[in-house]
């Protein structure tokens, strides 16, 4: 029997609001205990004074882009950067070449997963078949193959028609839906968003309410199918209106909101930066606002990253031929601290143990992972556990990361927080050393 | 201008030209030209290369350029689409690095996407010119409106002009806007407002101001001169072009008789005769300054040309 044992940090557990410092003994791939310890002797010990000790965080949206010809990306190297990045569990979604539409597929991939000794992988399948928006997909199938979500993300369900039967059969599947909100007659060519910088660009617009239009749209079309309905990636501050609106009603609807989504605005594409081009696109610091009160008042529920790598030179082409997508897994938490904890002089949007349930036990719930334990700490539970150093420096360099996608807008900024062990059923996956310069 | 390697010169866009340099560019071309009218040939830039690497295809801009380098006595080569390994799938970087290997002083770009010429002159070493990109902007095109301009007005501050046509898909817009505003001339865009958004009165820093109107008949007595754009029926994405567009936009005979006598007519060509301009307005040679403006084109190209490789 091998025992870890986490000593001294700041436990946090947003599920059962559990906030103190203690210890946190592991035993094989079960916690089984959470106060101060007094370990056997052959119990390995990490550190964690000065660190945050949280349930291992779920990513419900990243592409491993596997199967994929190009190969930028594979289960291997995907769920590497997510325990790179502190995740312990990861959502993949179906936008692959073949896409994850069949029961084989959904199985294929979850055994690469388990091959792969990362972060636990889950499957999101198509929602139509080969992501057309034509025909349903294999979806209760696939529910019984063990997908967790289905989406067509990267594409909407723009008709309307057929996305009733979607939300109907995701519903009686017990699973939920992720939408990708952008009304494609809208988004014609699209390259950034709205406004005078495109303008001055000439590039093709991207407005906000393509995005508003399928969210207020599919809110009224569920409302008597009652299917658990998660908007993806929001990127327009109006969006979180309509969110607020439905969770009032005590609708099932959920949304989630990316580093980049939070930290940038459409000013970065100015010289056609094709690092800043992202689906849904870079926004303003007023959309920012809007999403971050959304955040703060309990609208939006769930972080993810929209983990989309892509090989270097789909990014050195002109801005209107670039592929869309930002890389998020290995450098998300120290993005997050920034955009919502906020620096040492305080004004964050949310606290810590908000934030953790962002990103535990909430994404957990909307995928039916917290049945198994998953998003949680507490005895008797999964020993996945995310250790955080919430004040180490460090300086994004996309040549460090697990990942093979190297399109991040966000080289070279000089940023704190970061994973330094990350634990995936008791095993220690990732041990970091806490370097830090004396001050 | 940004300035590289050995003095050469990029032209990208008229975006952030102050005025004395565009004015100094204005005036250089002048040179050019004989009391006559006529352009010798000079050698400025013997001994030099010039490529025209054309992603998209052109006939005048192309052979104006060609035109220009010669007259200085510059050796030039042109890559067009077809039969090119443009047409193999080389990336743009790949075939720029690949022609400017090759000994190449001076790159023309014309591409069908916005930042092309940009992002080529990030990689090369030689200077850039911009010859179209996309929707962004067609530098010397605005450079010769502006000769063009102060042919017929002297100066610019004071001026109004209206240009008028599909403004959101049109480069030479853009770069109009950039140049005129910069020098003090108010514009008016022009055309319905589908392809006119209100976005438009806020891209331009210069002095100048730039408002947006859907009333063509409106506007005719108050302008300084008046630009018709081609409609760009291969831009057009979702039919923002309606049957009733050259009842509103076209510039008729009828309507131009709305102008002052003095107001010269402009477009940058090919022109769709009987759409955005009659015959007779085109053909009329006290207010069509059509061909005065293609004429324009070769020694204000020469003017560039010679300001990217420091021969100025």
């Amino acid at each position: 029997m091998s025992q870890l044992l986490i000593h001294g940090g700041r436990v946090i557990d947003p599920a059962s609001g559990f906030d103190q410092t203690a210890d946190v003994l592991i035993s094989d791939d079960v916690v089984i205990e959470i106060d101060r310890v007094s370990p056997g002797r052959d119990v390995q010990r990490i550190d964690a004074e000065g660190c945050i000790v949280a349930p291992g965080l779920i990513d419900v949206h990243v592409h491993l882009r596997e199967p994929h010809p190009d190969h930028e990306e594979t289960i291997q190297t995907g769920s590497a950067a997510a325990i790179n990045g502190g995740f312990t569990t990861v959502c993949c979604m179906p936008n692959t070449k073949p896409p994850i539409d069949c029961t084989p597929l959904v199985e294929l991939l979850r055994s690469k997963g388990e091959r792969a000794k990362g972060a636990r992988l889950f499957v999101a399948g198509c929602a139509t078949k080969d992501r057309r928006g034509e025909q349903l997909a294999a979806i209760a199938g696939m529910a019984k193959a063990g997908a967790v979500a289905f989406t067509d993300d990267g594409h909407c369900v723009a008709d309307a028609g057929l996305m009733d039967k979607v939300l109907r059969t995701v519903h009686a599947a017990g699973r939920c839906f992720m939408q990708h909100c952008q009304d494609p007659t809208l988004t014609r060519h699209a390259d950034m968003n709205a406004g005078p910088l495109a303008t001055r660009l000439g590039l093709t617009s991207w407005p906000g309410v393509a995005e508003e239009i399928i969210i207020e749209r599919d809110i009224r079309l569920n409302r008597s199918i009652g299917c658990r309905y998660h908007a993806q990636h929001l990127s327009s501050g109006d969006s979180v209106e309509i969110i607020r609106r439905a969770r009032a009603e005590a609708q099932p609807v959920t949304a989630e909101v990316t580093p980049h989504h939070l930290l940038l605005t459409e000013d970065l594409c100015d010289g056609y930066n094709a690092m800043a081009k992202v689906n849904p696109p870079l926004r303003t610091t007023s959309d920012i606002d809007q999403l971050k009160a959304g955040i703060a008042d309990g609208t939006i529920t769930i972080l993810a990253t929209d983990h989309a790598p892509h090989p270097l030179h789909r990014k050195q082409v002109d801005f209107a031929d670039a592929a869309f997508g930002i890389v998020g897994l290995d450098c998300a938490i120290p993005l997050y601290i920034k955009a919502l904890i906020g620096g040492p002089d305080g004004r964050g949007v949310i606290d810590w143990p908000a934030m953790l349930a962002m990103m535990t036990i909430n994404p957990a719930r909307l995928l039916g992972l917290d049945r198994m334990g998953l998003g949680a700490l507490a005895v008797g539970g999964p020993a996945d556990v995310t250790v955080i150093d919430p004040q180490l420096p460090w300086t994004i360099d996309p040549d460090e990361f697990a990942s093979r996608g190297k399109n991040c807008p966000f080289t070279g900024w000089n940023v704190q927080g970061r994973a330094v062990a990350t634990i995936v059923a008791g095993e220690l996956r990732l041990m970091r050393a806490r370097a830090r310069a004396e001050t | 201008m940004p300035e590289t390697a050995d003095h050469r010169h990029h032209l990208l866009a008229l975006e952030g030209l102050a005025g004395d340099e565009l004015i100094s560019l204005l005036d250089h071309a002048k040179r050019f030209h004989t009391a006559a009218g006529s352009v010798p040939p000079t050698s400025l830039l013997a001994g030099r290369a010039v490529a025209n690497l054309f992603f998209e295809d052109s006939t005048r801009t192309r052979c104006s350029f060609t035109i220009a380098a010669k007259r200085l006595g510059a050796l030039t080569i042109d890559l067009t689409g077809a039969g090119s390994s443009l047409s193999k799938g080389e990336s743009f970087l790949d075939t720029a690095r690949t022609i400017e290997a090759m000994g190449i002083d001076v790159m023309i770009i014309r591409s069908r996407a916005c930042g092309t010429p940009a992002m080529i002159a990030s990689a090369v070493r030689c200077a850039v010119i911009n010859a179209g990109d996309g929707r962004h902007e067609h530098p010397t095109q605005g450079l010769l409106d502006l000769y063009t301009l102060r042919e017929r007005w002297g100066d610019f501050v004071g001026r109004t002009i209206a240009i008028v046509g599909d403004i959101a898909n049109s480069r030479v817009a853009r770069s109009n806007i950039h140049g005129l505003t910069t020098l003090g001339t108010e514009v008016l865009l022009v055309g319905p407002p589908a392809l006119v958004p209100r976005s438009l009165e806020r891209i331009a820093l210069g002095p100048g101001r730039v408002s947006v109107s859907h009333d063509l008949d409106a506007v005719l007595p108050r302008v300084d001169a008046i630009m018709m754009l081609r409609v760009q029926l291969e831009r057009h994405v979702g039919g923002a072009i309606a049957d009733d567009y050259r009842a509103l936009y076209g510039l008729t005979a009828q309507r131009a008789e709305r102008l002052r006598p003095d107001v010269p007519v402009l477009h940058p060509g090919p022109m769709n005769r009987g759409v955005e301009i009659d015959s007779e307005v085109a053909d009329d040679p006290q207010r069509s300054v059509v061909l005065r403006q293609v004429a324009n084109g070769v020694v204000l190209r020469m003017a560039v040309l010679a300001r990217s490789v420091g021969a100025s």
